[in-house]
């Protein structure tokens, strides 16, 4: 308990001693917030250039009651239900979005809101009625808990100890994004950018867009945990929408994205530690900052680079 | 048809497009009606009609981007899918999203992915093809321009630069003189010539008539219906205009209106305007 | 179309099943309670009740309302932004006195809120990126501060902080008479300024472009109209929750949009939805101890959507599936009428009774078929039965005839076909061999005034594309 917003900034508390005494807890959180938001950051940079940032947004909050339902039928925690059911509900909402749009002459946004709200409610109401046989609380699933993370299942490989689960689990995911994303980037490249064009070069611009959801459903299930369903879609955009401000170059902004989900995972633990707040709402607030400061100061487009360029050439123009 | 198409010249090989009996509808408006069209191999053909006529939504059924509700598309005698590495296309330069992080030769380099096949990368032979590409339409100089810092000419050129990438034997272009400069318009009119000389057939959507008998060899005029189809000369009358500009066929396209609304919304009113 | 409707039926199928087990759920906590606490609630003896059921309403009311504009603006997900943007000032406001007062909780979120939208548009503004994450990056990174926050706040050692978490999902019985009070003046000014400016925004709604060269100051209007919207979505937030309280501004809108063609029924019609899903949520979460209201006002209002959805007269699934079922059979029996005319024709228009066999190889069906097919004209009132010695039961040898209304519908059929050809093969150059197929179809749909004015382009034809005769228009009605 303490008196103040602002604890007093200590640089040995917040920056040395996380790492010095409990090394090992420090490790795991910060690497599992890489995965997580490299992961999201990967995959959105695809989700912003096909404006689904929305679709993400409904999907990963209607694979609640997804994952409850999947919790009450099979009675465990295991991953294989859970995922199944995250992907059953991501496919039911895009798929509920699609025929409503079809079937009557309401907007695509107010589909989408309709939806993930409906699926969203739900879930709360499935959670807080059967609270006493769920253990997903849902705060948690609001906030999603980093700081829980070294305190998971241990996994083992051959007899070794290799990691907490959910880490690992992430980090296959990991895995599979970067081998999906070598084999298919050019598909992915051109269905974004030109559907017509990819229909013409044979290419279905239909199966890439749901194979990308798929996996969009994937990528926010395995995260949740971590960041809680709203944070997670910070995670998806933040990255890719700071890279684009700076290159024009999709490989180039991947490559940044994954840097800045660096930044986010080490900051924002840091801020978390100085502030005891939500570790996952701290990289949020680190993600936000530094999009500002591209946003501001971003070396060709920023909003202050071109306000001095622009005062520069003034002066150098004028006599 | 007023002048069917009277072509005996390729009658070995098939025809690099034939259109039987084709009808579009999008969901309640119906765009192309009883279409008929066969084009000879190694023409230029002008697809030129008022607004709406369903010039571009020609084009899109032939590459099988909408569905169409009767009759058939053949490319050189095979349905679309099946010809898909034999066309290549010129979509309308406002269908693209211009932010897009990709420079001119990210974009000609697409042309090439239908070659590629599925988990290739494009290779060193692919880039040089589409720098060539590029020069043909001297952009070569832009090439790692991020596309939105093209103007209007430029980004059409990339375009045309990307479908000759493609490497077709039929091209389809949407509007590919909208919103371009005069020496843009001459370039692309040299390649056009150029394509037809080395026996490629072209597609062309056009909306300006005074250049149409210049640029086309053949003119399809198209609303709704195939209004006239053949030789420029032949089908570039005053009447024929009047027929396809006209409006005389309102009847045409009020019946058609008010039947697709009936059969998508069970609608009951008659023949609502 | 019928594949989206079946899709919907489907997934509606899969919705239905947690909301069944759910219900069995409330079933086996204890029967007696459930019905003591739906009677205590419908007595409005308890003051509590009544604070949370007039909140509700009020709310409702408020989101419908101003939903609609948001709606018809494409704009829905800006009031789902808006509901997430405002939870730091939520916290702000908390930190101001420690303590709910829901003046400070009400500044502080409406500064977030509207700052969190002006953002938005800056975004838009002044960099590539699209909308839609524009609007993503708002929404997550102004709630993840508002995590950082509550997180923070429940840490700290200041006084009452248990009413914080009620602004995630939303609790009516929080909701106090101070609270009560704030709604209904945000109502009233909501009520006051759409009066007042409705045709202002009803025009920047549809035209934007058009509403500045009329002069209007289209940013004022717009921001004025944020800020209402986030009055109503601050207010809401207590009862509704952060993230639900913007399926309130879309459901009962959308719904409306449904049911209506105008924009003020529209708004008329989203505010009785939005009232009447607060009054079902406020209801409904009574009934139980840990029920949180927020989530059963969405499952209320999309109730009300999906009735719309599936019932609404003009736009419904249901009744577009009947006027198409309908439609359908009206067209069989033109095709018989048709057929029967064929008949006629074949026998020089000699004769006029046939038999069903007969019918059943000029149509190309089974003789059961016809049966019906004739069945289905008697009842009509299009012909009638020559023998009605076997009963309901007909042989191939059983006569028929048109009746006089029969007759004239079987000649307009017939007409319509073969002016239809004719139009397309003399008007619109179509060969003979296209127009057969078309003409099929196109029979069926050709109003009076359609068949006047191509009589009219073609001068009154009397014969058609393959030499048969038209019947002609004053044989046909009398």
């Amino acid at each position: 308990m303490r008196e103040h917003f602002f604890p007093d900034f200590d640089w040995h508390t917040v920056f040395v001693q996380p790492w010095a005494e409990y090394g090992d807890n420090s490790f795991w959180i910060v690497l599992m917030g890489f995965l997580v938001s490299g992961t999201c950051g990967l995959v959105g940079c695809f989700v912003i250039l096909r404006r689904m940032a929305l679709v993400g947004d409904a999907i990963s909050h209607s694979l609640l009651p997804g994952i409850t339902i999947a919790f009450l039928l099979t009675n465990s925690r295991d991953t294989l239900p859970m995922m199944l059911g995250a992907i059953a509900a991501g496919i039911t909402t895009v798929v509920l979005i699609e025929a409503i749009r079809h079937s009557s002459r309401i907007k695509p946004d107010a589909a989408i809101g309709i939806v993930f709200s409906s699926l969203f409610a739900i879930g709360i109401i499935l959670i807080s009625v059967f609270a006493d046989k769920i253990d997903l609380d849902a705060e948690c699933v609001l906030y999603g808990e980093l700081g829980f993370i070294p305190l998971q299942d241990i996994a083992m490989l051959g007899g070794v100890e290799i990691g907490p689960e959910p880490v690992i689990r992430m980090a296959i995911i990991a895995v599979i994004a970067i081998g999906l994303l070598i084999a298919f980037f050019k598909e992915m490249l051109v269905t974004s950018f030109d559907p017509g064009l990819a229909a013409s070069l044979g290419i279905n611009p239909t199966r890439y867009q749901y194979g990308l959801t798929l996996f969009l459903s994937v990528v926010i299930v395995s995260s949740f945990e971590s960041v809680g369903v709203v944070l997670v879609i910070a995670m998806i955009i933040f990255p890719g929408a700071t890279a684009l401000l700076i290159t024009d170059r999709l490989p180039k902004a991947i490559w940044l994205s994954i840097l800045f989900s660096l930044l986010y995972a080490v900051l924002g633990f840091h801020l978390a530690t100085w502030l005891e707040a939500s570790i996952a709402g701290g990289m949020t607030v680190i993600a936000g900052f530094i999009f500002g400061l591209v946003w501001m100061a971003a070396p060709k487009r920023g909003l202050l680079t071109k306000l001095v360029k622009r005062s520069f050439k003034r002066e150098t123009t004028s006599p | 048809m007023q002048s069917s198409s009277t072509t005996q010249t390729n009658s070995k090989s098939a025809a690099p497009l034939e259109v039987h009996d084709l009808t579009v509808a999008y969901t309640k408006r119906p765009v192309l009606y009883g279409i008929d069209l066969k084009v000879p191999k190694g023409s230029i053909v002008g697809v030129v009609g008022p607004n709406g006529a369903g010039k571009s939504t020609l084009i899109k059924a032939i590459m099988g981007l909408l569905p169409v509700s009767s009759g058939w598309i053949k490319v050189f005698g095979k349905p679309f899918k099946k010809a898909v590495t034999r066309i290549g296309y010129v979509p309308q330069r406002e269908s693209v999203d211009w932010d897009f992080p990709v420079n001119a030769l990210d974009v000609v380099l697409m042309g090439r992915y239908g070659r590629l096949g599925p988990f290739k990368r494009p290779s060193k032979a692919d880039k040089e093809i589409a720098m060539s590409c590029l020069e043909k339409v001297k952009m070569t100089s832009y090439a790692t321009r991020q596309i939105s810092n093209l103007s209007g000419g430029q980004q059409q050129r990339v375009f045309l630069a990307r479908a000759l990438a493609q490497e077709s034997d039929l091209y389809l272009m949407d509007e590919p003189f909208v919103g371009v400069d005069a020496t843009t318009e001459a370039a692309i009119i040299e390649i056009l010539r150029e394509l037809q000389a080395q026996g490629k057939t072209l597609i062309v959507v056009h909306h300006d008539l005074t250049t149409a008998p210049e640029y086309f060899d053949r003119i399809l005029l198209l609303n709704m219906r195939v209004v006239a189809y053949g030789k420029t000369a032949d089908v570039f009358t005053f009447e024929n205009l009047q027929n396809a500009y006209g409006g005389r066929l309102s009847i045409l396209s009020e019946v058609a209106l008010s039947r697709a609304r009936k059969k998508f919304d069970g609608d009951t009113r008659d023949n609502v305007g | 179309m019928n594949r989206a409707g079946k899709q919907i039926l489907f997934t509606l199928a899969l919705l239905a099943l947690p909301i069944l087990a759910h219900a069995a759920k409330i079933g086996d906590i204890s029967e007696t309670s459930w019905t003591e606490q739906a009677i205590d609630f419908f007595s409005f003896q308890q003051p509590i009740i009544r604070t949370a059921l007039i909140g509700t309403l009020l709310i409702g009311f408020c989101c419908g309302i101003l939903g609609s504009f948001l709606v018809v603006r494409k704009l829905s997900l800006l009031g789902d932004t808006l509901s997430h943007a405002v939870l730091p000032g939520v916290a702000m406001g908390f930190l101001w006195n420690a303590s709910k007062d829901p003046w400070a909780i009400f500044v502080g979120a409406t500064a977030a809120g509207i700052l969190g939208v002006a953002l938005v548009g800056w975004i838009k503004q002044t960099t590539h990126l699209k909308e839609d994450s524009a609007m993503g990056m708002v929404l997550a990174g102004f709630y993840g501060v508002g995590i950082c926050m509550t997180t923070v706040i429940q840490n700290l050692a200041m006084g009452n902080k248990s009413g914080l978490d009620k602004f995630f999902f939303g609790q009516a019985a929080a909701l106090s008479s101070g609270d009560i009070r704030l709604l209904g003046i945000i109502s009233l000014i909501t009520v006051v300024v759409i009066l007042l400016f409705y045709k202002e925004f009803l025009v920047i709604s549809f035209d934007i472009g058009f509403a500045q060269a009329l002069g209007m100051p289209v940013k004022i209007l717009h921001y004025a109209l944020m800020a209402l919207l986030t009055f109503a979505v601050v207010v809401s937030l207590q009862a509704v929750g952060v993230v639900l309280v913007s399926a309130l501004l879309i459901t009962p809108a959308a719904a409306a949009f449904l049911l209506t063609d105008r924009m003020h029924w529209m708004l008329v019609l989203a505010a009785v939805f939005g009232m009447l899903s607060g009054a079902i949520g406020a209801f409904v979460s009574y009934l139980s101890n840990n029920l949180p209201t927020g989530p059963f006002i969405v499952l209320g209002a999309t109730s009300i959507f999906l009735l719309a959805l599936l019932f609404g007269p003009r736009h419904g699934l249901l009744p577009k599936i009947l006027r198409r079922r309908k439609q359908r059979k009206r067209i069989a029996l033109e095709n018989t009428l048709k057929a029967v005319f064929h008949l006629n024709e074949n026998s020089q228009f000699t004769k006029r009774a046939f038999e069903a066999g007969k019918l059943a190889t000029e149509r190309n069906a089974s003789l059961h078929e016809t049966e019906a097919e004739i069945r289905n004209l008697v009842k009509a009132g299009m012909a009638l039965r020559l023998d009605t010695a076997n009963g309901t039961k007909m042989s191939g040898k059983a006569q028929f005839e048109l009746t006089k209304p029969g007759w004239y519908r079987a000649c307009e059929i017939v007409r319509n076909h073969r002016l239809w050809e004719l139009y397309l093969t003399n008007a619109a150059q179509y060969q003979t061999d296209h127009v057969h197929d078309d003409a099929e179809d196109t029979e069926h749909h050709l109003g009076e005034d359609i068949v006047l004015r191509i009589e009219a382009r073609l001068k009154n034809p009397i014969h058609d594309p393959h030499g048969k005769l038209i019947p002609n228009r004053d044989a046909i009605k009398p």
